[in-house]
């Protein structure tokens, strides 16, 4: 038995399939990653963004992120398994550092009360001369 | 008798105790606090660390410390592997 730890993985799945079939392909890595023991903290799906350069020809990809905790032995089989899947264009898996994880939290936390405070903002000018109006 | 400060049209500059001597390098102020983490999924963060080519700038001009500028180095390069950073910008179009 190895030893379990926090992993995180990011992958690039090929943007020019369809929406069922790019959830397929995430079920699929999802599934073998809790097949081989692996227990997930967190799946995000970014969505569709343009690649900064061309990887095999695509100029879009479906990025997704997940960070769990599996043993370690079962990360050079998922290494492979996204190696030989062929909608998977890339893919990248770290040890995930808490700190990290709580420096990403504490900036969207951030950013979350920034866009808040804008909208609030936007929201402002809009609502007042309406009221000034009124008031006159 | 060339003196370099002579095409120099304020006098008052040049005996300013704010003027540079020659050879002695701008003070570096550290962009980032010491404690930054550095995270590699965050290309607008890592993006200010390369110029419009896409290189990873030097410590000299970034003037992060020694320990920050590693890990933004390690990070860029993962950021160009997942294509969120251009290991060679304005190439494509």
């Amino acid at each position: 038995m190895s030893i379990r730890r926090l992993y995180e993985s990011t992958f690039i799945i090929n943007a020019a399939l369809e929406d069922s079939e790019v959830d397929e392909v995430v079920k699929r890595v999802t599934d073998y990653i809790e097949e081989h023991g692996g227990s997930f903290v967190e799946l995000n799906k970014w969505g569709r963004r343009r690649l900064a350069y061309p990887i095999k020809k695509k100029y879009n990809g479906f990025y997704v992120y997940a960070a769990f905790e599996a043993p370690a032995n079962s990360i050079p089989l998922l290494e492979r398994f996204m190696i030989l899947e062929d909608n998977v264009l890339r893919h990248l898996t770290m040890q995930l550092d808490p700190k990290l994880r709580e420096f990403r939290k504490m900036r969207a936390e951030a950013q979350a009360l920034r866009a808040a405070q804008m909208a609030a903002e936007a929201n402002k000018p809009v609502s007042t001369p309406a009221s000034a109006e009124a008031s006159n | 008798m060339a003196a370099p400060t002579g095409n120099n049209p304020n006098p008052n500059t040049i005996n300013s105790p704010f003027r540079q001597k020659r050879n002695q390098p701008k003070k570096r102020t550290n962009p980032l606090k010491k404690s930054r983490m550095i995270d590699y999924l965050d290309p607008k963060f890592l993006g200010r660390f390369t110029n419009d080519q896409g290189k990873i700038l030097p410590r000299r001009i970034t003037g992060v410390t020694a320990l920050q500028q590693r890990r933004l180095c390690s990070a860029i390069k993962y950021a160009r592997h997942l294509a969120l950073l251009p290991f060679v910008a304005q190439d494509t179009r």
